[in-house]
């Protein structure tokens, strides 16, 4: 469903790169998460992708069509739920909608169950200026489906969402993605990339570090962790010990033998953590 | 379709903002006041205060005299209230000053006068009689009008003193002595034999329907193209532009529709100074081709400029000296002495000639030649707003 091979971009004549000579590819029906901190060339590399920006180099095609080809059917088969919300705040939210709709040439959904699926029922007839920024947000995603799209695009879903209502956004990528339909998730929440992505891609100074499975990224990268808990002159410490480290293994026997144990729990390592062990940085 | 409903949604919006209304409501304003403040034909009527320095009877003759043959009536006294003052007066042909030092305030009340327009018969002059030559030098100061002491000695001969602010023309001062040192049958037998030839024979139009092309220009053009950039720049600040970049339809049919908001508004308001005042005068389809070519290229010169700024407070600079620029071509409309060749490159130049044109059913091939170009210059500013917007989408 997308393509894109040896993409380079560059905001400014001074050669550097926001994106620098990346290539991926995205599988129809698949989640494909794009994982990175601010400034890591996430949003270039979807700008390109969805038209926004103009392609300086390399081959990219997104749902069969050239990027470097002005085609605006493509359109068509696209949808695009940006961070920012973007809406018309003077149409109210059905408005806003109803108007999207009559911009693609292929049937789109009612925009009355869209409002509704994204927890805006009643709202429908309130103008957009006088929403939350969680409701504003909220609407531009419901927006990105007018069309039903092929391939979506979506921008930090979940950002700045109550925990219930980006438990509902969720569902919806998980029902959409079960519909078959191809999801491009740019985010830096990496457990909203654990839970819904079928690849992750891990870009930091407009590179590709990796891509792979994130099952896969733990195995590889993981390492079984114990936070222990224990009672030492009085005083509770705290210690994260490897259980793969030989040092650490003799370490946490000696603690059972010796101490009196208050909390000890295993954990996986997380796709944050395997990030940062990968690239060296932090996601913020 | 997809045009259509763009500009639905577009004129929801401006309906919902208070730019559109605006414009209406100025236009109401501007009809109202050119209905009812600015007369067609004004008469320029002055105030003289006068001092007859002579025998009462003799100035009661010369008043009724006057009255009897209709160039004067009486008028409706009125009421002075003077404050203390002091000042000085210079006498232009001795060089002598004289000091007036008015500690006490007054009330005077004076006589007034009216002079007639032998022509109309209408209110030309009111002159109002003062009872002696200190007074009249007082309120000629305080009012800020002439004086005038109207003298006979004792051979029956006139002579006249003005008291004048300083700074009138010496061709006034020229006048007033011919005035009074030939006597009328002389100027009356030289102006008989002056032949005056004017060069071109014109319609005129008259003093209000002369005030409509520039209300319908400024409020066409200068309007079209601050309210345009306004509407830009409200849809940047929502990012509302990104989401229709990526939508089958396209970034013109976009600003297109921006335009189509404009002339909308620009036909209604101009509409609402027009009919009312020109009535069925006009050549209507003229004016509203002519109308529509000029937002066009004013509401596309707004885009472009809109395109180089984030938002309305970066672009204010460019915007202020853009506005000023197509101002100064009102200049040249109001003084016609002042036309310099230059001032013909300004857009709004030959869009107010051309107004003044189409108001007069005049030469029609002056404004389709500038609807022409006008409808040319705007469809490249347009092309070029395009392109710089597509260029400008963020991410």
């Amino acid at each position: 469903m997308i393509s894109v091979k040896d993409l380079s971009h560059s905001y400014h004549k001074d050669g550097i790169l926001a994106v620098n000579n990346i290539s991926f590819e995205v599988a129809k029906g698949e989640t494909f998460g794009f994982l990175g901190p601010s400034g890591a060339g996430k949003s270039t590399t979807q700008g390109i992708l969805t038209g926004l920006l103009k392609q300086q180099s390399g081959e990219v095609s997104v749902a069969g069509y050239d990027t470097k080809k002005v085609q605006n059917e493509r359109f068509n088969k696209i949808g695009v739920s940006f961070e920012q919300s973007n809406i018309y705040g003077k149409l109210t939210a059905k408005e806003n909608l109803d108007f999207y709709s009559r911009l693609f040439d292929v049937p789109t959904r009612d925009s009355l169950e869209l409002i509704r699926l994204v927890g805006l029922d009643g709202k429908e007839n309130m103008r957009a200026g006088e929403f939350s920024k969680g409701m504003k947000h909220r609407l531009t995603f419901a927006r990105s489906m007018v069309n039903s799209p092929e391939l979506w695009f979506l921008d930090e879903p979940t950002t700045g969402l109550d925990p219930t209502i980006a438990a509902t956004i969720k569902d919806i990528i998980r029902e959409q993605t079960s519909k078959g339909v191809t999801t491009f998730l740019t985010t830096h929440n990496m457990f909203i990339a654990d839970e819904l992505c079928d690849r992750v891609a891990f870009i930091i100074d407009g590179e590709i570090k990796l891509i792979d499975t994130p099952k896969n990224l733990k195995l590889q990268y993981g390492q079984k962790l114990i936070d222990i808990e224990y009672v030492k002159d009085g005083e509770v410490i705290k210690e994260t010990l490897k259980t793969i480290d030989e040092q650490d293994r003799k370490r946490i026997g000696e603690i059972v033998k010796t101490y009196d144990i208050q909390t000890m729990h295993s954990k996986e390592a997380t796709l944050e953590e395997i990030f940062i062990q990968v690239t060296g940085r932090g996601l913020v | 379709m997809k045009l259509l409903s763009t500009y639905r949604k577009e004129m929801t919006i401006a309906a919902r903002g208070f730019y559109f209304y605006i414009e209406i409501i100025m236009a109401i304003i501007i009809l109202v006041i050119l209905l009812f403040a600015v007369k067609e034909n004004p008469v320029s009527k002055s105030k003289e205060y006068i001092f007859y320095d002579m025998p009462q009877q003799v100035s009661d003759y010369l008043t009724e005299k006057d009255i009897s043959e209709g160039k004067l009536r009486i008028g409706e006294p009125v009421e002075i209230k003077l404050k203390p003052i002091a000042f000085e007066a210079l006498n232009e042909d001795t060089g002598e000053v004289t000091a007036y030092n008015f500690e006490e305030e007054s009330v005077i009340e004076l006589q007034a006068l009216e002079a007639l327009n032998s022509d109309t018969g209408e209110l030309s002059k009111t002159m109002y009689i003062v009872e002696n030559e200190e007074d009249l030098v007082r309120i000629a100061y305080s009012e800020i009008e002439i004086g005038a002491t109207i003298r006979m000695n004792a051979q029956s001969e006139f002579s006249y003193i003005y008291y004048m602010q300083g700074y009138e023309t010496e061709r006034l001062e020229n006048l007033l002595y011919i005035l009074h040192n030939e006597t009328p049958e002389t100027i009356e037998a030289m102006t008989d034999q002056q032949t005056v030839r004017t060069l071109d024979v014109f319609d005129k139009l008259n003093n209000r329907e002369n005030l409509i092309p520039m209300m319908i220009v400024f409020m066409g053009s200068l309007m079209g193209f601050f309210i345009v950039m306004a509407y830009i720049f409200l849809d940047k600040s929502e990012g509302v532009i990104r989401a229709f970049a990526v939508t089958p339809s396209s970034v013109w049919s976009y600003l297109l529709t921006k335009i189509f908001v404009i002339l909308t508004t620009v036909l209604f308001s101009t509409s609402i100074i027009v009919i009312p005042i020109m009535g069925a005068g006009p050549n209507y389809l003229m004016l509203y081709v002519f109308l529509i070519v000029t937002t066009f290229s004013m509401a596309s010169l707004g885009l472009l400029i809109a395109s180089f700024f984030d938002s309305m407070t970066k672009s204010f600079g460019v915007m202020y000296g853009f506005m000023i620029a197509l101002l100064l071509p009102a200049f040249s409309y109001f003084i016609p002495s002042f036309d310099p060749f230059w001032l013909r490159f300004f857009p709004t130049y030959p869009m107010l000639q051309g107004m003044k044109e189409i108001l007069l059913n005049g030469d029609m091939g002056y404004v389709l030649i500038y609807s022409a170009v006008f409808l040319v210059g705007g469809f490249i500013l347009f092309l070029l707003a395009n392109i710089k917007f597509k260029k400008t989408l963020t991410v």
